[in-house]
């Protein structure tokens, strides 16, 4: 199966079984509450970092934040909505599968809202470069998360390639 | 941010010193810009960060490719830079993107 097959006009099919449908449905209530909640969440801390290295810097942060960190989160939440709408596109043609086709709007709905997933997980998780995720242990309490961390690693990655199929090699600006 | 970033003049260094702002002031007399560094962290693709280089600041895949393995292997690298209203936007285009990225000014 082709996870993501592109149409020729820009856009992208999506090939995904019911259970992963359900999986990539229930990621956007769990990242709004980490967008929404104002608390000092070590996750929040990696989706919404500091700009300014240098700790002394605290009035350029505090200006800097108050002046992005709005339209950071909106755009955030928009990206969910797009996803979710995605989502209820898909339709299936065979049994246990459905495709969903998607913009060049949704692409970059997916490659954000997939990465923030990873994110969140990734960092509850505490995951290294070293991490393993063959051969999870059924028993350990970390398997369950440690899979979808890597399910969707590996759906990213996939979106990830079939992009850049199109994007050229040569700069704009370098 | 959604909105390109404007170049301003830099203000010379009379006007600085007349703002009475040590940091404005700093970065004026040395004529040095900020530097926007990418951090690199666990999670975050090798893909994914040429992809989001290629996509924000128009580089080359080589160019991006070669500011990522430079991420990977140093833990980080400048991938841009300009003055401060600059480096602030640019940062927040990456954390849009989920890149960790921070802005100095070299002293």
């Amino acid at each position: 199966m082709e996870r993501f097959e592109r149409l020729g006009d820009g856009r992208i099919r999506v090939t995904l079984h019911e259970a992963e449908l359900e999986l990539l449905r229930s990621i956007p209530s769990e990242l709004r509450v980490l967008y929404d909640d104002e608390g000092a969440d070590p996750v929040r801390g990696r989706l919404f970092p500091r700009a300014y290295l240098d700790p002394t810097a605290e009035d350029a942060e505090r200006e800097w934040r108050e002046l992005v960190h709005p339209e950071l989160v909106r755009e955030r939440l928009a990206a969910l909505e797009v996803l979710t709408d995605s989502l209820a596109r898909a339709s299936g043609a065979k049994r246990d599968t459905v495709t969903a086709d998607l913009d060049a709007d949704d692409t970059a709905a997916w490659l954000g809202v997939l990465n923030d997933a990873r994110l969140a997980l990734g960092t509850r998780l505490d995951v290294t470069e070293a991490t393993e995720y063959d051969d999870l242990d059924p028993d350990d309490p970390a398997t369950p998360g440690l899979a979808a961390y890597a399910w969707l690693t590996y759906l990213q990655g996939e979106l990830i390639e079939t992009v850049m199929l199109d994007l050229p090699d040569e700069g704009a600006a370098d | 941010m959604t909105s390109a970033p404007v170049e301003t003049a830099p203000p010379d260094v009379e006007e600085a010193e007349a703002l009475g702002d040590p940091e404005l002031e700093e970065s004026v007399g040395t004529d040095k810009p900020w530097l926007v560094i990418v951090w690199n962290d666990p999670v975050n693709l090798m893909s994914y960060v040429v992809l989001v280089l290629q996509q924000l600041f128009g580089y080359s895949r080589e160019k991006a490719t070669r500011l990522m393995l430079q991420v990977h292997h140093d833990g980080k690298a400048v991938v841009s830079d300009g003055n401060r209203e600059k480096a602030e936007a640019d940062v927040a285009r990456l954390h849009a993107r989920g890149l960790w990225a921070t802005m100095e000014h070299p002293s």
